[in-house]
């Protein structure tokens, strides 16, 4: 009798399952994913304005300057004068992001190509370019102007004040 | 025979069960990880960021001084609004900017001679905050920067304006936050 009771016992204690440590592991995943989900990191876009420090005054001329401008309607223009040149479409703000046609504002090779043969052109100093954007320009639009100017390798602009009509 | 048995069961009893402590001693680690990692500028939620192609991954957060450009009312967003009028105590129309100082504690600027003023001195101060630290000195001075945290639907005056109050200051690097545009 005593023998029996002894055996039933060791079975009932055996079914028995910890499941605390793997409840603890799920939910450590659970965490992992939800972090790792939410996590759309900001990027950047790095400009340096140059400095007006008195740089060594070089025999070789100037290289001639990139002028881009954006009107109030967000319109990008490259050169100046009776050079001047469209690029793209005016900015449209009812296109937000996931929408179609979107990321095709935002694109702007016309003007990475030619910020790209410039710097070609600009020898060591690298080109020098002016950004005058108006005051009632979409920031957004000033943003897509500093990623064609990123892809084409350059990193110091000129930005002159806003101007308002 | 039956003292053995009580042994036995002492013996089962001392055991401490080490798992559940290393799972939590393990979540711990991966939440302040990730936290630290994220602390590093403070960003405030009323921005839509605008999205750019070409972008970097910003590695070393360590030197930039933070300002947001806030948009006017109108194209704002009206959950976001309510927690902009909460956190600064008035309306974007008038508060352009905010920048959060070391501690993480953020402060509006109003756009006028004296809130411009503010907002200079606030990005001096910062500036020669960092100057004092053995990183930023000689080389590292270039690490200074200003990150310019502009919503998308910001007219390009704010953010021109927030340039000039820090060249100003004496802050000539511009780090633009955005985010990675999608298809």
């Amino acid at each position: 009798m005593a023998r029996h009771k002894t055996i039933q016992t060791e079975e009932q204690e055996d079914p028995e399952m910890n499941i605390s440590s793997m409840i603890d592991c799920c939910f450590l995943l659970l965490i992992y994913f939800l972090v790792a989900t939410s996590l759309v990191s900001e990027k950047k876009i790095d400009m340096t304005l140059p400095a007006n420090s008195s740089s060594s005054p070089s025999s070789s001329p100037p290289p001639e300057p990139g002028n881009i401008t954006i009107d109030a309607s967000g319109q990008v223009q490259w050169g100046t004068g009776e050079s001047l040149m469209p690029i793209g479409a005016p900015f449209d703000p009812s296109l937000t992001p996931g929408t179609p046609g979107y990321r095709d504002q935002r694109d702007m090779s016309d003007l990475v190509n030619e910020l790209q043969t410039l710097s070609a052109n600009a020898g060591e100093t690298g080109p020098v370019i002016y950004l005058q954007a108006n005051a009632a320009t979409y920031h957004q639009r000033v943003i897509d102007v500093m990623s064609a100017l990123a892809k084409a390798g350059i990193q110091r602009v000129n930005l002159k004040p806003a101007v308002e009509d | 025979m039956s003292k053995k048995k009580k042994q036995n069961q002492e013996e089962v009893k001392a055991e401490l069960n080490m798992s559940p402590m290393i799972d939590c001693c393990f979540l711990l680690l991966i939440f302040f990880v990730v936290n630290a990692t994220q602390i590093t500028v403070s960003k405030d939620p009323s921005i839509m960021m605008p999205n750019a192609i070409k972008c970097d991954d910003l590695k070393d957060a360590n030197g930039c001084i933070v300002v947001n450009v806030f948009p006017p009312e109108q194209r704002m967003d009206v959950k976001l609004l309510s927690k902009f009028a909460e956190k600064y105590g008035g309306s974007p129309d008038t508060i352009w900017w905010s920048a959060a100082d070391a501690g993480g504690k953020s402060q509006g600027f109003a756009n006028d001679p004296a809130g411009r003023e503010a907002l200079a001195d606030f990005i001096k101060k910062q500036r020669t905050a960092l100057e004092e630290k053995p990183e930023f000195q000689g080389e590292g001075k270039s690490q200074i920067r200003l990150y310019l945290r502009g919503d998308a639907n910001t007219p390009w005056l704010r953010s021109s304006l927030a340039i000039t109050c820090a060249a100003k200051a004496g802050v000539n690097n511009i780090v633009f936050g955005t985010f990675p545009a999608k298809n």
